[in-house]
């Protein structure tokens, strides 16, 4: 028995045998079924169903796994991180790791049953290379700890990989259409040059040879055929058994024609050539036949108007295949475009690098600043509620919370217990009843599944979507007011101040308001976190890289005090083992400590050396820029395992220019061209000599 | 209903999938994963390797180009051949290396195939081996149709840690260790260290006796004793006592350490690490006698080499194979030994020859099969071995036969790492065929003896043969259709900015009549959508074309030219090609990172003014080339 419940097909069958007996039965007994996955080889049904779901839903909960969040160490997001700095590290993040599971889960609110009706889908996904396009192929990083994580709980890789949907974004689909047109275009232009073909010479003997056989092979079958239509008899009655097989006499559009099997696509061209040099009625197609595999075709054409409308019903069909194919290769986008038609409350759970990721992957590049992000995304999505933000700044929730984790989990163990104990045992003594909610999945109903597993989308999904089920009744939200007519939970008075909020980040430092794209404070319980940090002034930061790599940062501290006073330096921030953020008291110590670092690097004299700077500057390759120039390494694609690396490369160029030419000038040139290579490589080297940098679960501050 | 637990429950998809796409072979080759990666197997292993002649082998990697141009072209030097290889190993990871010790005694090739599962996992928790890695989708599928299991990979894969970062590792560990070797300390005893001096002697002294009285008096009985540890507060180190005396630097720990020397033989000085590195502590542990002091120094030194067997993983195999020194065949060498120096050894270097260099360290023989193919003559474009193999097979019946001295039953996952054994079946065949093949005893390439000699550390992927060694540095062959020609480096064009789509004969028709130089023979073709190479046949006219392009567009001869630079073509040298590799500009389409690089250079010698660019010329024109036109 066990075993059947695994077989999809089965257990579906079984369950529709089982719902149509007990279809009037109000409320069906506790079942547990499993999570729908849908891979490439169910996607259409599955879209189809959802299509229905997601129209008749009052909100959709998402959820996303990806292959990692971190491409290095120092992209981590920091306290010390300013708001467009923020955005940038998860438009990094998402630019280059790729989503691998999309939980979509479809809540609808049954005023009859006095419950919602959950529909978790969870959709693996891979970036599959669908079309041909010749171009790059689509490349993804994965985080080592995240597929670790991943790993821990049971995700599917083969199933990803094998089975996942591809997707092309609505860029890419513009794209491909584009380059279809143009080939077409092509095409029909080549078609017109008579000219073209006949520009290769036949250099060859063995070519000549051939050109001349098959010259008279279709002379021979053009001539029996006009032979035939005169005197239906036997045709091309001396053709030899092998060249019967290779010349197949068929129709093609309503016309005879020869096919061409077994030739190589050499002597195809050959065969094409000879075909437009020799025969004004007679044209050579390639189209595109079953599977994918191209046939070719001489067809043989009454009159050159004949000729023209063959032609344009080639290319026509051509074009429309290809489109089909476009159009099968959007894949997952389908979903996405399907949640912003609708335009439905999309929920998450601290969801904006999830959102992100859903802009990127299936609507277009992520625009360089948040605001922008903010607007654009509010076209397609109008209205995301994000659970996390709900229940830190709900006095009402928080009371109920009881000050514990606002992760995932633990939030749904609060909050939603009905469902993880069992069967719903009506109003436990104090608390107030809690929302009930039935999930259905191919015609089967629970009331109390939880057959997922933690961190899969689907599941993941499912469980936000109680959450805010739960919330909403926390918060006063009448579900039956607006029966029988949509919840409309969108503009919902007592969601008003939470909706359309997303923490920036995967921390929950900065909120931004997705209507204005204007930052919030965060309030709730991570406000004394944030008076802390508030006070930063970034035209106060100093970024610091490559100093000597034993140095401390209260040591960094104190070299910088004894210069710029005792009360010069506010806080030393280690953002990795090769560098720091040094937040000093006053704007103007920034472009002193800049200028002083040129000036001692400049002289070679005693003073400059038993300077204070000098043990900060100590091996001669330490680094110091402003905070707008962390700004810009941060929004450079390069990233390496350290800091220091990645800011050499952006802020290097200038800086090798300088030094390039002291090279210059020492070395008479004869070492000029090592000295160019050590240059550049300098700040490419090490991807491996890693420092201890505490490796935390990435996803414990995501779920 | 009995209901499986969720995690069987999603496994049980997956193997189903995994089974769907077996081939079947006869081969055995014995599957290592984390969980029967263990002491047993490295030492068979061992055995195995000492006594082969030859190792080969291959590598399951998550990606290989990631655009057209970034492959290796005929047209590349070794550095940038180099390069190209060194941007796939830094970014993408290995995730199944096959190796296969084997012994040819013709027409019998003994191979004792092992295939090991890897997986880069963070089992220190220090962002090592690797913090992240790139994954090709395209490689990932083609993996996932033969079979490949990322699931196992991934939970069951083993894990190591490169050279470097082992020794990156060992600095930071906080295990106390013992003091290996002391160097004089230069400058002399001030007052201060004199009196620090004193005053740890005394204290040593004191914790000492106190030691002894316990020591001494054997009748005591153990509640006592644990009473009175409470009191003198020692603690113990490996049921020794020991007492820890805290230092402000690493000299301080130096002359604990000297004075400890001289005090008593039988205290043993342990340095205990700093977080930051440095020494935060001197412990001293107490033995009773010489032997004693002998056997907790062993004991530590076996703590020692567990530990770094841990850290290792699977590394242990490459170091293995290394301390054997017998000759590397591989496929690819190029990309395979990039690969294993970056994940194994340390980061690749900026330059081939510090590459070679540093690779010879450890491997000072690497054969490519592709070279002996090269030799043979094969046909153009052969690199898939299984082709190869039965290509032979028609031409040269030379019978081999492979022969695996594993026994038992076939292991239930027996479909990876087939590769390796093709590979030494391949090399077998081709040493019969070129009549390299060795006697019995007789491989010793290292003895320099062997024709094989000759075959080895040649990486140029598309150099064939070891007699293109450089001897005539002023030229570089060029192949066409009908052909061999040689050309230098600098009658190399590139031409990049024309209308996407246009075709190799298209652009050459365009070319002929915008100037003179194109009335001489000359050649194009595309190297990949955006960008083509245009080989002069006449020395010089390069420089006249380039020129041109740049200086003399007002020149009424080249109207046509001009109109094509008004289009958007461009056109650069070689060096133009070769800053871009090396400022790792390796953007999707050529003829974006040639823009980059064009930039750069501009930059430079707007900023030098010297003469950088006839310094690079020179260098270019020095270096020596093959092109191999057809191949592009």
């Amino acid at each position: 028995m066990s075993k059947k419940q695994w077989l999809p097909r089965l257990s579906c069958a079984l369950s529709r045998a089982y719902s149509s007996f007990s279809a009037s039965s109000s409320s069906p007994p506790s079942t547990s079924f499993p999570l729908k996955h849908v891979t490439k080889s169910n996607f259409e049904s599955a879209l189809a169903e959802l299509r229905a779901h997601v129209r008749a839903a009052d909100f959709v909960a998402i959820d996303l796994e990806m292959t990692g969040v971190i491409s290095a160490p120092w992209r981590e997001s920091f306290e010390f991180d300013r708001f467009d700095v923020r955005y940038l590290k998860v438009k990094d993040s998402v630019e280059k790791f790729a989503v691998v599971q999309f939980g979509v889960c479809p809540f609808r609110w049954d005023s009859q049953r006095q419950s919602f009706i959950a529909h978790p889908h969870n959709f693996f996904v891979f970036p599959r290379e669908e079309l041909l396009s010749g171009g790059p192929s689509p490349e993804f990083l994965c985080q080592t700890s995240s597929l670790d994580f991943l790993a821990k709980y049971q995700f599917d890789f083969n199933t990803c990989i094998r089975e996942g949907i591809s997707y092309l974004s609505r860029g890419q689909e513009d794209e491909a259409l584009r380059r279809l047109t143009l080939h077409c275009k092509r095409l029909s232009d080549l078609s017109k040059d008579s000219e073209d073909g006949e520009g290769t010479p036949l250099v060859n003997f063995t070519d000549v040879l051939f050109s001349k056989r098959m010259k008279d092979k279709l002379s021979e079958w053009r001539s029996g055929l006009l032979h035939s239509t005169r005197n239906a008899t036997s045709q091309c009655h001396d053709m030899s058994k092998g060249s019967k097989q290779q010349f197949q006499t068929v129709f093609f559009k309503m016309r005879p024609a020869v096919t061409l099997n077994g030739f190589t696509s050499h002597q195809l061209n050959l065969i094409r050539m000879v075909t437009k040099k020799y025969f004004k009625d007679l044209v050579f197609i390639r189209a595109s036949g079953e599977n994918s595999c191209s046939e070719q075709f001489v067809v043989y054409t009454d009159t050159e108007s004949d000729k023209a409308l063959l032609l344009t019903e080639v290319k026509n069909e051509y074009h429309r295949d290809a489109e089909k194919k476009i159009k099968a290769a959007i894949g997952v986008r389908h979903v996405i475009d399907l949640l912003s038609s609708e335009k439905k409350l999309i929920v998450g759970h601290n969801c904006f690098l999830d959102i992100a990721h859903v802009y990127s992957k299936f609507l277009g590049p992520l625009p360089c600043t948040a605001e922008e992000f903010v607007s654009s995304l509010n076209k397609h999505f109008p209205y995301i509620v994000d659970t996390k933000i709900l229940l830190n700044s709900s006095d009402v929730l928080q009371r109920r919370m009881k000050k514990a984790s606002t992760s995932l989990s633990s939030a749904y163990l609060l909050l939603c217990r009905q469902i993880t104990l069992g069967v719903d045992k009506g109003s436990d003594s104090g608390s107030s009843p809690s929302v009930k909610i039935e999930v259905e999945m191919d015609d089967t109903r629970s009331t109390d599944w939880n057959s997922g597993a933690k961190h899969e989308a689907g599941y993941d999904a499912f469980m936000t979507g109680c959450i805010f089920a739960q919330a909403c009744h926390h918060l006063g939200v009448d579900f039956n007011q607006h029966s029988p007519s949509p919840l409309n939970l969108a503009l919902n008075e007592n969601l008003q101040k939470h909706i359309n909020r997303l923490y920036l980040s995967w921390f929950n430092w900065n909120i931004i308001d997705l209507i204005t794209g204007k930052q919030i404070d965060a309030v709730g319980s991570n406000s004394s976190l944030n008076k802390r940090f508030s006070k930063i002034v970034f035209e106060n930061v100093v970024l610091i890289w490559r100093f000597p790599s034993k140095l401390k940062a209260m040591e960094i501290n104190e070299c910088l005090c004894k210069v710029f006073g005792p009360t010069s330096v506010a806080s030393v921030f280690r953002v990795d083992e090769s560098a720091v953020l040094v937040h000093f008291s006053k704007p103007e110590f920034v472009s002193d400590f800049l200028l002083l670092k040129e000036t001692l690097e400049g002289s070679n004299d005693v003073i400059s050396a038993v300077h204070p700077l000098s043990g900060i500057l100590e091996g001669g390759k330490t680094g110091a820029a402003n905070y707008e120039t962390y700004k810009e390494i941060c929004r450079s694609p390069v990233s390496m395992a350290l800091l220091a690396d990645s800011a050499d490369d952006v802020v290097g160029l200038g800086w090798r220019r300088k030094k390039m030419v002291s090279v210059g000038k020492g070395e008479s040139g004869n070492e000029g061209r090592t000295s160019v290579g050590e240059e550049v490589y300098e700040s490419s080297g090490s991807c491996l000599s890693r420092d201890v940098v505490e490796v935390e679960d990435m996803r414990a501050t995501h779920m | 209903m009995v209901a499986l637990p969720p995690p069987l429950r999603r496994r049980f998809f997956c193997t189903q999938a995994a089974k769907a796409s077996r081939n079947h072979f006869s081969w055995t080759v014995k599957q290592v994963k984390k969980s029967n990666f263990t002491a047993d197997i490295v030492e068979e292993i061992k055995t195995q390797v000492s006594a082969s002649d030859f190792v080969a082998v291959s590598l399951q990697k998550t990606g290989s180009f990631a655009a057209p141009w970034h492959r290796p072209s005929p047209f590349d030097t070794p550095d940038i051949a180099y390069l190209k290889a060194k941007y796939a190993a830094d970014r993408f990871q290995v995730l199944q290396l096959a190796i296969c010790p084997f012994s040819i005694r013709a027409p019998t090739v003994t191979a004792c195939p092992y295939n090991f599962h890897l997986f880069p996992r963070d089992e220190m928790k220090t962002g090592m081996p690797s913090y992240s890695f790139s994954c090709q989708s395209s490689s990932l599928v083609a993996m996932a149709r033969d079979g490949f299991d990322f699931n196992a990979c991934i939970t069951d894969g083993i894990s190591y840690l490169s050279r470097e970062q082992e020794s990156l590792v060992k600095t930071r560990s906080e295990r106390p260790r013992p003091v290996s070797d002391l160097g004089e300390s230069a400058s002399p005893l001030s007052v201060a260290d004199s009196i620090f001096v004193e005053r740890v002697k005394s204290r040593v002294k004191h914790w000492k006796n106190a030691c002894q009285d316990s020591g001494s008096n054997t009748k005591e009985e153990s509640l006592v004793k644990a009473l009175r540890r409470l009191i003198v507060t020692t603690e113990q180190f490996e049921s020794r006592p020991c007492m820890n005396i805290d230092v402000c630097s690493d000299r301080q720990a130096h002359l604990v350490v000297k004075m400890l020397q001289k005090f008593d033989e039988n205290l043993v000085p342990l340095m205990v690490p700093a977080k930051g590195g440095g020494t935060q502590a001197v412990r001293v542990v107490s033995t009773t006698s010489k032997e004693d002091r002998d056997l907790l120094l062993k004991k530590l030194q076996n703590d020692e080499d567990e530990a770094n067997k841990n850290i290792r993983g699977f590394r242990e195999v490459i170091d293995l194979i290394s301390a054997s020194q017998k000759p590397i065949v591989s496929h690819n060498s190029l990309n395979d030994l990039t690969f294993i120096h970056s994940k194994f050894l340390g980061p690749l270097p900026p330059s081939v020859e510090e590459f070679m260099e540093s690779l010879h360290h450890v491997f000072p023989h690497v054969i490519d099969v592709n070279h002996l193919i090269q030799e043979i003559g094969l046909p153009k474009r052969v690199t898939s071995i299984p082709y190869t193999i039965s290509y032979l097979k028609h031409r040269y019946p030379v019978p081999i036969d492979v022969e695996i001295p594993f026994q038992g039953a076939a292991v239930e996952e027996e479909i990876h790492g087939h590769n390796v054994v093709s590979i030494s079946e391949l090399f077998a065949k081709l040493c019969c065929i070129l009549k390299l093949t060795p006697g019995v005893g007789e491989v010793h390439v290292e003895k320099g003896t062997s024709p094989l000699q000759v075959y080895a550390n040649t990486f140029n992927p598309l150099v064939s043969g070891p007699q293109e060694e450089p001897t005539v540095r002023e030229e570089i062959r060029v192949w066409t259709s009908s052909n061999t020609k040689k050309v230098r480096c600098d009658d190399l064009v590139f031409l990049w900015g024309f209308r996407s789509g246009t075709t190799a004969g298209e652009l050459k028709s365009l070319l002929q009549g915008s100037h003179e130089v194109f009335s001489e023979g000359f050649h194009v073709r595309l190297v990949d959508k955006s960008c083509a190479i245009v080989v002069f046949w006449r020395p010089g006219s390069s420089g006249t074309f380039l020129n041109a392009m740049t200086h003399n567009l007002s020149d009424a001869s080249s109207s046509s030219l001009r109109e094509l630079v008004s289009e958007g073509v461009r056109a650069s040298g070689y060096e133009t090609y070769d800053r871009a590799c090396r400022s790792g500009f390796w953007e999707a389409s050529l003829a974006d990172s040639l823009d980059k690089a064009a930039v750069a250079m501009a930059d430079i010698r707007v900023s030098s003014e010297s003469d950088h660019r006839t310094e690079l010329l020179d260098s270019y024109q020095k270096s020596e080339l093959m092109i191999d036109l057809d191949e592009l």
